[in-house]
């Protein structure tokens, strides 16, 4: 087991790791930006080097900084936590050829999952259902006619360089194909460059639900079952839950089984989740994120699985502790991402706590480095705290998760608190009844 | 809080150092326990601590002063060395003047030697590091008055 890991990370999630590490007894390393000298982490670890000035180029994402701290500080092990290097290949690489164990999946899987294209095929190989489209690009609207039928409408028609929704026109039916053609390839033209498109089946009312992966160096794999992510706004999530109101128990066994044959085959080690699009009970691999996740807890609370301890024994080389029959899903878990930002227009709201009161009692979770004074600086994401409640069942666990949000303060800054206590009120939540698209419509003001 | 027998002559020696180097905080750490003494105001106030104890409070501390004027802090994180090679005599030592951009001391970081330059001419005052001392980035190094 290691006895010294540095934690290549900032914020709550730095914090987490901290505090699994303490443990299991192994001392920390913190590393941290000149901007985060005050913070929670920092100041409880063993340890601590500053590697940078604040922006997260000259310290978070300074690699030779990072791995000469590990040197110095003589750590065993890189903790690369969330964001920033955790999906980096060349970073896990250097980890390693410098003689530490950096605590995550192999290189090579990084690599894979990391670039869209090839994890979408890699999913193919392994069994694992993807969204129905062309492949490759399309050349001609002769072409996309084609692969109209063939995929079944509605259809999307994506640019290729593209990103941030741009570049992407729905066509309902063979009808309106000629239009969004054209348009999808003018569109790509302005927006990218090129007029590149590919073709894939429009989900119109997905729910975005994930599987939580854990595997060891010896080809054990399990699932901690799924978590429902549709809440998002501008592609970031902003509530999760477990288990999905929408799935029934025959679909969750069969995507965890789909999941976990596919992390078999692939070789994979240490925490991962598939992130699939479900609608009208068929499931669609979007992606797969090689690392530990910010919703992480929402999967420990209904198992009782301390997912960081998991990850950083098998990084050891320690064999899985449990067998997939071991894993029990008890009750419901609802997380609410707490950011630095106006709850009216989502600008971030930096500067400094005045006061903050964490909610307690049965059931009720706090991650978060917050404290009384502390300043959220400027230069990082607005990721604050998560509010993280579990109950016997769904009512009873958003019950529990408005009455800990009464209790909640931050003052001194804005906050997403006000959101979240509107979404626990809305009637669709309080009725599981949502896709990807509701968080969106509810914040605009069109739906109660 | 536990219980946490007072060693007094510890304390008098830290507060000593204190008013000796003119540090405005000096804080002392074994396996068992943690302590703090810190020159705010008027004279030095002790806040002991074992290491069982949350993280000091909010407004505890004074942070040191800003460094000296003519201070060399370190651009990265590694370990500094004194002199070119073990051994040789040291680059620099207190009182030599220097030219802008001579090197002063090296840092190392993964393998690679980093020289560092003087950011001005003038004379060095003080060392502030030990040959072969891990430094983190922002580290005072030398004073180059």
């Amino acid at each position: 087991m290691f006895e010294k890991i540095l934690i290549a990370n900032r914020g709550e999630i730095a914090l987490r790791i901290h505090r699994a590490c303490r443990e299991m007894g192994i001392r920390t390393v913190a590393v941290h930006s000149v901007a985060d000298a005050d913070a929670m982490h920092v100041r409880l670890a063993d340890e601590s080097v500053c590697i940078g000035p604040a922006p997260s180029r000259d310290s978070y994402l300074n690699m030779p900084a990072i791995i000469s701290a590990a040197t110095i500080t003589g750590a065993d092990a890189i903790h690369p936590g969330i964001g920033f290097l955790s999906e980096n290949a060349r970073f896990a690489s250097m980890v390693e050829e410098h003689g530490f164990t950096f605590i995550g999946p192999a290189p090579d899987h990084l690599s894979l999952m990391g670039d869209k294209v090839q994890a979408k095929d890699a999913a193919v190989r392994f069994g694992i259902p993807v969204v129905p489209g062309s492949t490759g690009e399309v050349k001609d609207e002769a072409d996309a006619r084609a692969w109209g039928v063939k995929i079944g409408y509605p259809v999307l028609i994506k640019a290729a360089a593209g990103g941030g929704g741009k570049g992407m026109r729905v066509a309902n039916d063979e009808s309106e194909l000629s239009q969004a053609w054209s348009m999808a390839r003018s569109e790509a033209m302005k927006s990218f460059g090129n007029d590149a498109v590919y073709m894939e089946k429009y989900l119109s009312h997905p729910r975005h639900i994930e599987i939580q992966i854990l595997a060891d160096n010896h080809g054990n794999v399990v699932h901690l079952g799924e978590r429902d992510c549709s809440l998002q706004r501008r592609h970031q999530k902003l509530v999760e839950e477990a288990p999905s109101p929408a799935l029934n128990g025959e679909q969750r066994a069969r995507i965890g089984e789909v999941a976990t044959g596919a992390m078999r085959k692939m070789g994979y080690r240490s925490v991962g989740t598939i992130e699939f699009l479900f609608q009208d009970g068929e499931f669609y691999f979007i992606e797969m994120n090689t690392r530990l996740q910010v919703e992480h807890p929402v999967s420990e609370m209904i198992t009782g699985i301390d997912l960081v301890r998991e990850q950083i024994r098998v990084a050891s080389g320690a064999p899985l502790a449990m067998v997939q029959s071991d894993i029990a899903f008890n009750g419901h878990a609802i997380e609410c991402r707490i950011n630095a930002e106006n709850p009216e227009t989502f600008a971030p709201s930096p500067g400094r706590v005045t006061e903050y009161h964490a909610p307690g009692g049965l059931g009720v979770r706090v991650d978060s480095a917050l404290y009384g004074g502390y300043r959220v600086p400027p230069h990082y994401d607005s990721l604050i705290a998560k509010l993280i409640v579990h109950g016997r069942s769904r009512n009873e666990c958003m019950m529990r998760l408005r009455r800990a949000l009464e209790e909640m303060v931050i003052n001194g800054i804005h906050t997403s608190i006000p959101v979240h206590r509107r979404i626990m009120n809305a009637p669709d939540f309080l009725n599981g009844d949502y896709d990807i698209r509701w968080l969106e419509k509810f914040v605009a003001g069109d739906q109660d | 809080m536990s219980k946490f027998d007072i060693d007094e002559a510890l304390i008098r020696k830290l507060a000593k150092l204190l008013k000796e180097t003119g540090l405005t905080e000096i804080e002392f750490e074994t396996d068992d326990a943690r302590i703090r003494v810190n020159a705010g105001g008027t004279g030095p106030a002790v806040v002991a601590a074992t290491v069982l104890a949350a993280p000091a409070a909010a407004g505890s501390a004074a942070p040191a002063e800003g460094p000296a004027a003519g201070s060399v802090s370190s651009p990265m994180v590694g370990t500094a060395y004194l002199s070119p090679e073990p051994n040789a005599a040291a680059f620099v030592k207190v009182g030599d003047r220097v030219a802008k951009g001579q090197t002063v001391l090296i840092i190392e970081a993964m393998k690679v030697m980093n020289p560092i330059p003087a950011p001005h001419a003038g004379t060095v005052t003080e060392i502030l590091v030990q040959d072969g001392q891990p430094v983190e980035f922002g580290e005072p190094l030398m004073v180059v008055a």
